[in-house]
């Protein structure tokens, strides 16, 4: 940004785009910034009863319960590692899955193979889990195959240990996603000049050259963006995933902050608990991405802010 | 353009603007609606039916009544939420069932007093005994809600054993001749024995011999069987002994242990499914309902309307797949207590009315009417002759075709109004002979079961699943206790350590029961399990306990 | 023509752009062995990708026609063991499906507009390099993607703007969204300053730079976020619940539907609520069918969106 100041012509000149502004940021003050005030419930004792007025104020209280607490510290652990796999897998996964799907030359196999790539994304987490856990029971088909091919002597019961849990719940992230997320590469594909195509190959660029000189460059702000913003979520790795796969056996490396919140704080009818652990996860969110957005910065390219 | 741009806008709001303005608020509070039928509305905190606005027999009722009520019904929340967001909100359906957000609606003083209504009401009135309803009293000595379920009317009718027990399927009884088993010990015996003998089905699916259900907060499938084994009742998270008055933790007894080494041996026989602690609900009602599984502890509804009617579909009855319960205790020649007589009252909830409700008593005199005996046979069995027929004697049966018709999801929200979270009778109608409910009503309940189990019931001399394991009275005035712990948060130390406890017993008894070295897994086990405190959850119970018994000294 | 700088020359001495469409001409090369063995590669990768998301809807498809109870028993794949409509029926007798129906056609075409009128106006804005609160405005929304103030307030909120028991609030908390804003700012970062400023030059104001030179070049990325926020309206339920439950007249095909599982689950430790429940459908069938029936509308909508992002083609036939 130049650090010019902003003179009078500067306004008028750009009256539209102030009024707008204005606007949207009374907007984004009712419907966003407004409902924060709730997070005073964090340092409460919060009793719908009393309500946010009048609810005991008891300090940060609430917030030394979670962080002596080793559960919810292993529950950190948990959703930070299931975040990262989680982003890693699907980010490249669907940037993997737009270029090639964009290489494939027939254009009707193109428009099929990208209509059924997305439809699982409409699929509740219930079906998708439930199909998994019949693929991955003792009979089911993977097991059947590894024996089959002498892989392994026994069935394997993938969901008594803790070792591939995290896998299973990556795999079944990118099976979900990965034709949905890939959408917008799609998308970002389009913007590319063709004549960067034909200026590639009129230098004897080969297809992996195309690829890598031309494509890449094409959507690497829309990848900046999304791996930005992805990278605030690491602590929203889910919930309903991890509540239908998970069981005593693996509850060590399964449970999520938000299956933390369920059954310590809402299902005890503790709101301020949720909220304490809604508020960390927002200032992680915020300090990872202002991080990332200045190493961003620091080596010019796309970035949020 | 800008201008083009600005109407776009205008109409869009204009259009979101006619869709928020017309259409009116569902009307409630008792407004009467345009045929003089006072509508109300109702919100429970459980999942439910919902029932078609034009359902027919909610409209029987309404003319008999004067009134109909408009049921809504928990979705994707938890209770403690949904009332939560209600409590926030101030704004009341008028009737309400508030689950475990029963109290928070309490100390909201959301909820109406009914004491004083009560008397004016004489079928409310009736539906508790003077000790009853004092038991329903909250701290500041009103009654708020009236709890709808398991009260008896006359005599007890009940032909299923709807709560927990070892379940056997009829083929193994039939293979052995049908053997008096009486311990975990025999039981097993019975099961290895048959399942050496006959290790495949009918058409060659393998058996498998014995499956625990552990998925979530099904897991009781698995943890509470000591207290059944000891010969207590079902208190749910705690031992009564009704001698010394006290509580005993039943996850810490010899029996516990005993039981738990058994299963630990049979897993490392091969007898206990090695799926059991990974597989969740479907899985194992698939498996149940393949005719496979030759015995499992459950509490019947969880897998009777399931896996029992799918072994039905599949034909399978024939071949012995059915379950029967046995009456299993630890040492041989206790007394069972497996199956309890008598109501239970759960004072934890029920259904109250709200301080949003403008028209108490007509919401009241509705709650009554509801338990005249005409419109409590509308609700339960339906039209007499659409849904039921009369014989000769004034009894009340079901065809075939009606049995099943009763059971149909989309004929069910049409036709049938069950109220079903109302206050409602059990057991014997006023006119002295037909069952409150279809299915206390033993002809209908014999004419239903398969010939497989009709003849394993005539070899132990029994007619109903409950006669397979005999009747005891309630153990005392505090049973059952589960109706406190349930209320339990963590807000005391003694709900804190409940709660740990489930988690500390959700992770650690599949591994007791798959440990290698049973003894090192158990003591593992009881180390993390004495780190939760349960003695803080004991301690509390214990006051509760008392307190209940000295209420009800009061009436003695 | 075709040359790489071409684009910015001829952008800055005039304003019409006149890009050919010229990816076709890629087909008629001679194919090369490296390239023919990526291309199977690719095609057997694409088959395999097929195979493994297609399972899933078409497992989901065989449950939705196979009777409740024999599905219980488990182990049906692609095709169905006892075949029925009843699951189907089920669902589409729902009382208020209709409606709901009526209702979420609405939200999703009205949603979708406001959305995408929105967060276009809100992209431009920050994608305007000399704007003076371009990064101000920018941080002001990527906050609100990572903090949220918790149901309860939320609540109270719209009840004290007057949004409950109301169709607008449907349309209006969620119609500017960071992420769409995000996708959409992207994308238009990409458009060469080059025409704005030679816009500008003739004269023209912000308002018809966005309308005239940037919108008519942002068609993929406005597809795509339309899709996105169609897709987040036709499936929500949970504002209907939260917001509109005593307000039949507003309720949703998909509340109807959750309504309608959740009758049929046995989530409750009940045996009163099991019995209450019981019934010749069954959860898993039931929420099959439910979901084949959702998906269908965004099958069928999808191939008309995907002309905007399949081919290659863009900036092309932009003319003024």
């Amino acid at each position: 940004m130049n650090k010019k100041a902003i003179t009078m012509a500067d306004i008028k000149h750009q009256k539209v785009l102030l009024i707008w502004s204005g606007l949207i940021v009374i907007y984004g003050v009712i419907f966003h910034y407004l409902p924060l005030a709730g997070w005073l419930m964090a340092f409460q004792n919060y009793k719908p009863v009393t309500g946010l007025l009048h609810s005991q104020f008891i300090g940060l209280e609430k917030f030394q319960r979670l962080f002596s607490d080793v559960t919810f510290l292993r529950v950190i652990r948990n959703t930070l590692a299931m975040g990262v796999i989680n982003l890693a897998a699907t980010f490249i996964m669907a940037i993997v899955f737009a270029i090639l799907l964009n290489e494939v030359t027939t254009q009707g196999g193109k428009k099929v193979v990208q209509t059924i790539s997305y439809l699982p994304h409409f699929l509740s987490w219930i079906i998708v889990t439930g199909i998994l856990h019949d693929a991955l029971s003792g009979t089911g088909i993977i097991n059947e195959v590894l024996v089959h091919f002498n892989l392994i002597n026994q069935p394997i019961n993938f969901f008594a240990h803790e070792k591939y849990f995290w896998p299973i719940v990556a795999f079944a992230n990118v099976w979900k996603e990965t034709g949905w997320n890939a959408i917008i590469y799609l998308a970002a594909i389009t913007s590319i000049d063709p004549s960067l195509y034909e200026a590639a190959a009129i230098d004897g660029a080969g297809r992996w050259a195309k690829i890598k000189n031309v494509t890449l460059p094409g959507i690497k702000p829309t990848i900046m963006i999304l791996l930005l913003m992805n990278v605030g979520n690491v602590l929203n790795a889910g919930f309903e995933i991890q509540y239908l796969l998970g069981n005593g056996l693996v509850q060590n490396v399964s449970q999520t902050i938000d299956i933390y919140v369920l059954k310590w704080g809402i299902s005890q009818g503790d709101y301020s608990i949720g909220t304490a652990a809604g508020i960390f996860k927002s200032l992680v969110s915020i300090i990872l991405i202002v991080i990332f957005n200045n190493i961003a910065k620091r080596h010019g390219e796309e970035r949020l802010f | 353009m800008k201008k083009k741009m600005v109407s776009a806008l205008l109409l869009t709001s204009m259009l979101a603007g006619m869709f928020s303005g017309c259409g009116k608020t569902q009307a409630g509070g008792g407004a009467v609606n345009e045929d003089g039928i006072k509508e109300f509305t109702a919100f429970f905190a459980v999942p439910g039916s919902e029932i078609n606005d034009d359902n027919e027999i909610q409209q029987i009722i309404a003319e008999k009544t004067g009134c109909k009520v408009k049921e809504t019904w928990l979705t994707g929340q938890t209770a403690e939420e949904a009332i939560g967001t209600l409590i926030a909100g101030g704004e009341y359906p008028d009737f309400v069932e508030a689950g475990n957000g029963s109290v928070q609606m309490y100390e909201a003083g959301a909820l109406v007093a009914l004491d004083d209504y009560i008397d004016k009401y004489p079928n409310i009135k009736e539906f508790f005994t003077e000790q009853e309803w004092d038991q329903l009293r909250q701290s500041d000595g009103h009654i708020y809600w009236i709890p709808q379920f398991s009260n008896i009317y006359g005599e007890e009718r009940v032909c299923t054993h709807n709560d927990e027990a070892f379940w056997i399927q009829t083929r193994v009884l039939k293979w052995a001749n049908y053997p008096k088993i009486e311990t975990m010990d025999e039981y097993f015996d019975l099961i290895e024995a048959y399942n050496e003998a006959n290790p495949t089905m009918e058409d060659g699916t393998e058996n498998i011999p014995y499956t625990i259900l552990c998925e979530d907060w099904r897991y009781f499938c698995l943890e509470n069987a000591p207290e059944f084994l000891d010969g207590y009742p079902n208190d749910g998270s705690v031992i009564v002994d009704p001698e010394k008055k006290e509580i005993i933790d039943y996850n810490t007894t010899p029996t516990a242990k005993k039981y738990f080494q058994k299963l630990n041996e049979e897993y490392k026989k091969g007898i206990v499914d090695p799926e059991s602690f990974t597989q969740t609900y479907d899985e194992y009602i698939a498996k149940l309902s393949s005719g496979r599984v030759l015995g499992m502890i459950d509490q019947w509804w969880d897998f009777a309307y399931t896996a029992e009617d799918a072994i039905k579909t599949a034909g399978l009855e024939d071949e012995g797949c059915k379950y029967v319960p046995l009456p299993i205790t630890i040492e041989k020649g206790m007394k069972n207590q497996w199956h309890n007589s008598g109501g239970v009252l759960n004072v934890s909830s029920g259904l109250a009315i709200t301080t949003s409700c403008k028209d108490v008593e007509g919401a009241l005199q509705f709650v009554n009417d509801l338990l005249d005996q005409d419109v409590h046979n509308l609700r339960m069995w339906g039209v007499e002759g659409v849904d039921y027929n009369v014989d000769e004697n004034g009894m009340f049966y079901r065809t075939e075709e009606q049995r099943a018709r009763s059971a149909d999801t989309a004929y069910k929200a049409s036709h049938a109004c069950g109220y079903s979270y109302f206050p409602q009778w059990d057991g014997t109608s006023r006119d002295g002979k037909n069952a409150m409910k279809p299915a206390g009503q033993e002809a209908e309940f014999y004419d239903g079961l398969a010939d497989t189990v009709k003849e394993c019931f005539d070899a132990y001399g029994a007619k109903t699943y409950v006669e397979m394991l005999g009747t005891s009275p309630a153990p005392g005035p505090w049973y059952p206790m589960y109706t406190y712990s349930s209320t339990m948060t963590t807000s005391t130390p003694g709900g804190t350590a409940w709660t740990m406890m489930g988690e500390i017993k959700h992770q650690y008894l599949p591994k007791v029961v798959m440990a290698d070295d049973f003894e090192k897994g158990w003591d593992e086990y009881m180390k993390e399990y004495s780190k939760c405190k349960p003695e803080d959850f004991i301690a509390e119970m214990q006051t509760e306990l008392e307190r209940r018994i000295t209420e009800a000294a009061k009436y003695e | 023509m075709d040359s790489v700088g071409m684009k910015t020359m001829s952008a800055v001495k005039t304003k019409s752009i006149t890009l050919e469409k010229t990816n076709t001409r890629r087909k008629h090369k001679k194919i090369s062995g490296p390239d023919l063995a990526f291309r199977i590669c690719n095609g057997i990768f694409m088959l395999l990708f097929v195979i493994i998301t297609l399972y899933p809807v078409l497992n989901t498809l065989a449950i939705s026609l196979n009777d409740g109870t024999d599905a219980l028993r488990g182990g049906i794949h692609l095709v169905p063991r006892v075949f029925t409509w009843k699951n189907y029926q089920t669902v589409l007798e729902k009382d208020n499906l209709i409606a709901g129906a009526i209702v979420t056609v609405a939200r999703t075409v009205i949603g979708t507009l406001l959305a995408l009128v929105t967060n276009a106006i809100l992209a431009f804005i920050v994608s305007r390099k000399n704007f003076m609160f371009a990064k101000p405005l920018s941080l002001f929304w990527v906050i609100t993607m990572y903090v949220n103030g918790g149901l309860i307030p939320t609540f109270l909120l719209f009840k004290s703007l007057g949004l409950t028991n109301s169709f607008a609030v449907y349309v209006v908390p969620g119609m500017l969204s960071a992420f769409n804003m995000l996708v959409i700012r992207t994308y238009m970062r990409g458009i060469p300053d080059s025409l704005e400023e030679s816009a500008q030059l003739d004269g023209a104001g912000y308002t018809t730079i966005f309308l005239k030179i940037i919108s008519p070049l942002c068609k993929p990325v406005y597809a795509t976020v339309a899709l996105f926020v169609a897709v987040g309206q036709w499936n929500s339920w949970f504002d209907a619940m939260l917001y509109n439950r005593m307000r039949s007249d507003l309720t949703t095909l998909q509340y109807e539907l959750m309504k309608l599982l959740s009758s049929v689950t046995n989530q409750s430790a009940s045996a009163e609520s099991m019995k209450n429940s019981t019934g010749t459908v069954t959860p898993t069938s039931v929420r099959a069918a439910a979901t084949i029936i959702t998906m269908l509308p965004i099958i069928c909508i999808y191939p008309f969106l995907q002309r905007y992002f399949v081919t290659g083609l863009t900036l092309g036939g932009v003319k003024e």
